[in-house]
């Protein structure tokens, strides 16, 4: 062991790991400043400095342990969560989801109309004998035939021009066609450029053989940041929460809008507006109901099977071998499983009992199909760790008590369920705080539902915070990305001060003191 | 010593970074690709048809990017960038108010003879506030089909309904009619609509009609009484609140009776089955239950010119989503009714997809998203429905309340939609 | 006899209940699996016909690349389960054993990190490998090293926090020792707690892989190809399309695709009960 170990060996292994870490990120710092990814960029030298300083000094020891961890908990952890931070101080949602400069080249772009007739022309690219892009264009039901570049329009005479099968003019004086590859390599400046047709329209290329007529109706004023509707004559400004509005008529805005920073409106929103904060009071007393259940539960089960198991039982293998199958098998696979047998019409379940209970329709049996699904997954954790721990309880202990003339129930109570919760209560917050953002199993059973919609409910009865959160922020409908962090930063709070509460009167923490 | 520890790492920093630089050096994707999304069925048929024929448009490669799901697809959409967006996205026509407003479409011009391959509905489908932003693709819709083995054509819904109650025990019926495609809301909005209720009413000059009540309530609960109730208040089983097990059941022959999808008749017509399209059956003869015949589209990216391939996707737009042969080509694997009009009438077009044309031809009604997806704040009728199904199927209401209380939601809808059209 | 009567016979009958509990849904996995219609729709308990069509369909059907699926799965969830361990470890070690400043603090932040709704950073963690891709498109969105990258981080917190109370359990007297004789923290690390440790290490490898393995919300927006998806995303894109539900080859999917997990679990039962309960009781 010694001799594997030999030092010189080891601080040469470190030594090349090391560097072929710092040369790989030295490489990503590279790439990622030429991109102008600065973030990213600052984030990998930072992560290249520490790792310098950590192993080719003895600064500090326990960085030493941290460093790798810590680099990717940061990036795609830490990184994300105030991501979302940040998010909640946005107006970001449909309709307000791009940075302001997207925003107005998108209105400009929307702002180029075809004229009312919808004309278009057969086209050929090609470029005039100055080498500028020209496009011969061709309205074979008008004869009208034409040349046009950005700058000049020259008409041509439909009695001399050569045309194809389709009417089409094939070839012009001056005008060369672009083969497609050369088309392809001016691919940009094909679909930007604006064809001369008259004053008040111009032509725009839609695909390689076809432009049209357009008119740009929205102008875009730089000087003072204001739109200006070409028909109309209304002036849309700069809203203050990520709109050009009508200035005569606040509800008339341009779309899209942009995300725009409105500080701490989505928070206010949280506890001002009724329609948000109902469902949510509603959605977070069942979440807390929820993971409480579960927990408790799972426990409870899980404890029941290792005491019935906790001794010599005739097949205890193969009971053993059955109760853990849901641990093992994939959730996602049981849970989907599950959601089927539910079925109030068709599933298993209902057939096997002969009944025929409404399990996803009713609020009340579809928290009851959560929870059983949930017992069915988790109890075999709770199983195999408290068998573990009862066997690991003295057995003097409640030998002692019998003989003091204690009922087993009095043991139990009084010595083995203290003993156990001593030791699984972390594990039990543990579990608490990975069911409270129990996402798969509400997705992929319920969906969320029932949902009263009828009754004026926004939220489904088996809504959890983060399947709630999820529904607002990707849902289908307005999707609000800035409310939905708001939100989460909210839930976060709420939970850390629950389980940091749970964790000090516990005492979980305190030998790390 | 730290001097010389740097020293040597430093080194072989250096020479690391010279051996490795192959590693990640930035390898640059074909710049004149054009990359075209689509879901889980669309998206390998795509890919089928372009590798069979790949030159719709000379000087650029089309890479098709099948998603595992529609909701993948949907969640990658929503989160993409200019980064590593798609050039050409086909998706859900619903697609294109929101894809509209968050700047991620970008507006499309056809050539007239394009035009001329559609109806102006299927446009107005894929239009926001008067822009159009793709191609028309396929037809989205369902149509009843009935077990030729149990029953014949029914001509009303009273008929089917006293099919099923009459041999519901002799025949092991499960069922009556039942949502086997398209869900309740969207599927079962033909049934909704045989019994007398809509999202909107539309007008005979084609556009929506503000005035007219969508749900009269008393007529709609009246209806749901009598036909889908038992005397008990209860559900008489013709009419299962949920679509899970509907397909199975049909294929099994324990319902009579199924609203069936486009996109899977041919799991039924694989089991056996005679392609039995029809409309729901209204209460009196010659009535039909509407049902929605919307298009999804090939729908246009601003990601397109960020790439460089604007023109070039403008181009594939045009000449292969937008011809006779591309759709042709493309719904002889996909096997869905095909939006464009010469494709519909094209001979390798199957019996069953033109059932399919027919049946929207005879009952179809515009999908108006800006009316469906509910007002702000307000509720979906895609929401809506399934709750109705629910509390009067399943949780005993009273049909008169809740019909009373969707018909509020609906008119809200219709208010707060029609300004957005 | 009395006593097994009073003793027994009540275990065995809640034993059985509960065993009936477990088995009932892989029962009925069965049961759709080798059912010709494919269906989750009971008609009667026991099968009428059987059929393997629907593992037939898996092993030959072109648009469905199972093996891919399951070979993607099974690098991706063992390469979490091996770094995810032998980085996590490293923190648990220095938690457990070494005094620092700001210990207690940085494990409330570890324990408060994990309850945060992660599903946001959905978008967040989009936006950063979009980005990562510009200019590293080895490593960045839609790749297998960009999705693992992922999943390394968000194993962290659990895996740290799980591997602290192992360390935990392994007598301090033994670390004492070393020091005494002159071992650097670090040598105490690789010389004698690794080693004591390697069973709990591997126990917590396998849990990583197993939630690697069902993890299928990000894995169907970073690996959309088709034969580079896992099998989670795979599986759930059966039942979960948009157009049908097969359950047919879903449940046949599953079961192959359960086969190595319930092997490794079955094997190695003892080994996980003592792995687990090393966490938690303390020595």
């Amino acid at each position: 062991m010694e001799k594997f170990f030999n030092r010189k060996v080891t601080v040469t292994l470190k030594y090349i790991v090391v560097a072929f870490t710092s040369a790989l990120l030295l490489m990503l710092i590279m790439s990622s400043f030429a991109k102008r990814e600065y973030a990213i960029s600052g984030f990998l030298t930072i992560g290249l400095i520490a790792i310098a300083v950590t192993y080719l000094t003895n600064y500090s020891i326990p960085m030493k342990f941290f460093l790798p961890g810590m680099f990717f908990l940061f990036a795609f952890v830490v990184g994300p969560i105030l991501y979302t931070v940040a998010m909640s101080t946005f107006h970001y949602e449909t309709g307000n989801y791009i940075s302001k400069p997207d925003a107005i080249s998108r209105i400009l772009a929307t702002g180029v109309r075809p004229d009312p007739n919808q004309t278009t022309f057969d086209i050929i690219i090609g470029e005039d004998s100055s080498k500028n892009l020209e496009i011969l264009a061709s309205d074979p039901t008008n004869k009208v035939y034409f040349l046009s570049t950005a700058s000049t329009k020259t008409d041509l005479d439909p009695a001399t021009v050569a045309v194809d099968g389709n009417g089409d003019a094939t070839i012009a004086p001056g005008f060369h066609a672009l083969t497609p590859d050369q088309q392809t390599a001016l691919d940009q400046q094909i679909a930007t450029t604006r064809f001369v047709y008259s004053s008040a329209f111009f032509i725009t290329i839609e695909g390689s053989n076809v432009a049209s007529l357009k008119s740009q109706t929205l102008k875009y004023n730089s000087s003072n940041d204001t739109f200006v509707n070409v028909q109309t004559g209304a002036v849309y400004k700069d809203n203050g929460v990520g709109n050009y509005a009508n200035l005569t008529n606040k509800t008339d805005f341009l779309q899209p809008g942009w995300r725009a920073p409105i500080w701490f409106s989505n928070y206010a929103k949280l506890f001002t507006d009724p329609q948000i904060r109902k469902p949510l009071i509603q959605v977070f007393i069942w979440t807390m109901v929820f993971a409480t259940l579960t927990v408790l539960t799972q426990f409870a089960l899980g404890l029941l099977v290792a005491m019935i198991m906790n001794r010599k039982l005739f097949g205890r293998r193969i009971y053993r071998s059955i109760f853990i199958l849901p641990y093992a098998m994939p959730s996602i696979m049981s849970i989907l499983i599950w959601g089927g047998m539910f079925d109030t019409e068709f599933g298993a379940i209902n057939h096997l009992f002969g009944s025929h209970v409404p399990w996803f329709q009713n609020a009340f049996y579809a928290r009851a199909a959560v929870i059983i699904v949930n017992l069915w997954l988790g109890f075999p954790y709770f199983y195999l760790i408290t068998s573990g721990a009862l066997q690991a309880i003295p057995a003097e202990l409640s030998e002692a008590a019998a003989i003091d003339g204690a009922s087993n129930r009095q043991i139990f109570r009084k010595i083995t369920l203290p003993l156990l919760l001593q030791v699984v209560s972390p594990l039990l917050v543990a579990s608490f705080a990975f069911n409270f953002n129990n996402f798969n199993i509400i997705y992929l059973l319920t969906g969320g539902g029932p949902t009263n919609t009828l009754g004026g409910a926004v939220a489904g009865s088996t809504d959890i915070l983060i399947s709630y959160t999820y529904k607002i922020a990707f849902g289908a409908g307005t999707q609000n990305l800035g409310l939905a962090s708001a939100i989460s930063v909210v839930i976060f709070f709420i939970i850390a001060s629950i389980s940091l509460y749970g964790i000090r009167r516990s005492r979980v923490l305190d030998s790390f003191k | 010593m730290i001097q010389s520890k740097f020293g040597k790492v430093a080194a072989l920093t250096l020479t690391a970074g010279l051996m490795s630089g192959f590693v990640s050096a930035p390898v640059h994707a074909a710049s004149k690709t054009i990359i075209v999304w689509a879901d889980e069925t669309r998206g390998p048929h795509l890919q089928q048809v372009i590798a069979a024929k790949g030159d719709w448009v000379p000087g650029y490669t089309i890479k098709i990017v099948p998603f595992s799901s529609f909701a993948a697809l949907d969640t990658a959409f929503g989160n993409a960038t200019a980064l590593t967006g798609p050039d050409i996205v086909v998706g859900a026509n619903d697609w294109v108010p929101t894809g509209a407003k968050e700047g991620k479409l970008a507006p499309v011009t056809l050539s007239s003879s394009v035009r001329a391959q559609f109806t102006a509905n299927n446009f107005f489908d894929l239009s926001y506030k008067g822009v159009l932003y793709g191609v028309p693709l396929d037809v989205n819709n369902v149509a009843m089909i009935y077990n030729s083995k149990l029953t014949s054509k029914p001509g009303t819904f009273a008929q089917m309904v006293n099919f099923y109650l009459a041999n519901k025990t002799a025949d092991k019926l499960t069922a009556g009619l039942c949502v086997a495609g398209g869900g309740m809301s969207w599927g079962a909005e033909s049934v909704l609509s045989a019994l007398g209720g809509a999202p909107y009413i539309m007008s005979a000059s084609g556009a929506v009609d503000p005035s007219s009540d969508p749900l009269p309530a008393a007529t709609v609960a009246a209806n749901v009484s009598k036909y889908l109730l038992a005397k008990n208040g209860k559900s008489n089983g013709f009419f299962p609140a949920t679509d899970t097990g509907c397909k199975t059941a049909f294929l099994a022959g324990t319902v009579p009776y199924a609203i069936i999808g486009n996109w899977e008749w041919q799991d039924y017509a694989n089991a056996g089955f005679d392609m039995n399209l029809m409309p729901v059956p209204g209460i009196l003869h010659g009535q039909n239950g509407a049902a929605f015949a919307s298009v999804s589209g090939a729908l246009l990216t601003v990601y397109a010119a960020a790439h460089g391939v604007d023109q070039g996707a403008k181009s594939l737009l045009n000449n292969f989503f937008g011809s006779a042969a591309g759709a042709v080509a493309y719904q002889n694997v996909e096997l869905r009714p095909p939006a464009n009009k010469k494709a519909q009438k094209d001979a390798s077009v199957t019996a069953a997809q033109k059932g399919f044309g027919k049946a929207g031809a005879v009952a179809g009604v515009p999908q108006i998203g800006a009316i469906l997806n509910g007002a702000p704040g307000g509720k979906a009728f895609w929401d809506l429905l399934p709750a109705f199904w629910t509390d009067v199927l399943v949780n005993g209401k009273s049909p008169l309340t809740s019909a009373q209380a969707m018909d509020t939601f609906f008119k809200a809808n219709v208010a707060a939609g029609i300004p957005q059209l | 006899m009395k006593r097994w009567l009073k003793e027994d016979l009540w275990r065995h009958a809640v034993a059985l209940v509960i065993s009936f509990f477990v088995l009932f849904p892989i029962y009925l996995v069965f049961l759709s699996a080798l059912s010709p219609t494919g269906s989750l729709q009971v008609t009667s308990f026991i099968p009428k016909s059987i059929s393997f069509r629907n593992f037939h369909l898996l092993f030959t059907s072109p648009a469905i690349p199972y093996l891919d699926w399951m070979k993607n799965s099974i690098v991706i969830a063992g390469t979490i389960a091996v770094l995810s361990v032998v980085i996590g470890a490293a923190s648990a070690f220095a938690f457990s054993r070494l005094r620092f400043k700001g210990k207690k603090q940085g494990l409330q932040l570890l324990l408060l990190v994990q309850m945060f709704p992660a599903i946001l950073s959905l978008s967040a963690v989009y936006v950063i490998m979009e980005r990562v891709y510009s200019f590293a498109p080895r490593i960045g969105l839609g790749t297998e090293p960009g999705l693992l990258l992922v999943y390394l981080g968000g194993a962290m917190g659990v895996n740290i926090w799980l591997l602290k109370g192992f360390v935990d359990s392994i007598p301090i007297e033994l670390d004492e020792a070393a020091k005494v004789d002159g071992a650097s923290a670090v040598q105490t690390y690789w010389l004698i707690f690794v080693p004591l440790a390697a069973p709990v290490l591997a126990v917590v490898s396998l849990l990583s892989f197993i939630g690697t393995f069902n993890e299928f919300i990000l894995a169907r927006l970073f690996l959309v190809d088709q034969h580079s998806r896992t099998i989670a995303v795979g599986l759930q894109g059966f039942i979960s399309g948009q157009y049908a539900t097969n359950w047919g080859p879903f449940a046949a999917g599953s079961i192959i695709a359960s086969i190595p997990l319930v092997a490794i679990f079955l094997s190695l039962q003892r080994y996980i009960i003592s792995g687990l309960t090393a966490g938690s009781v303390k020595g």
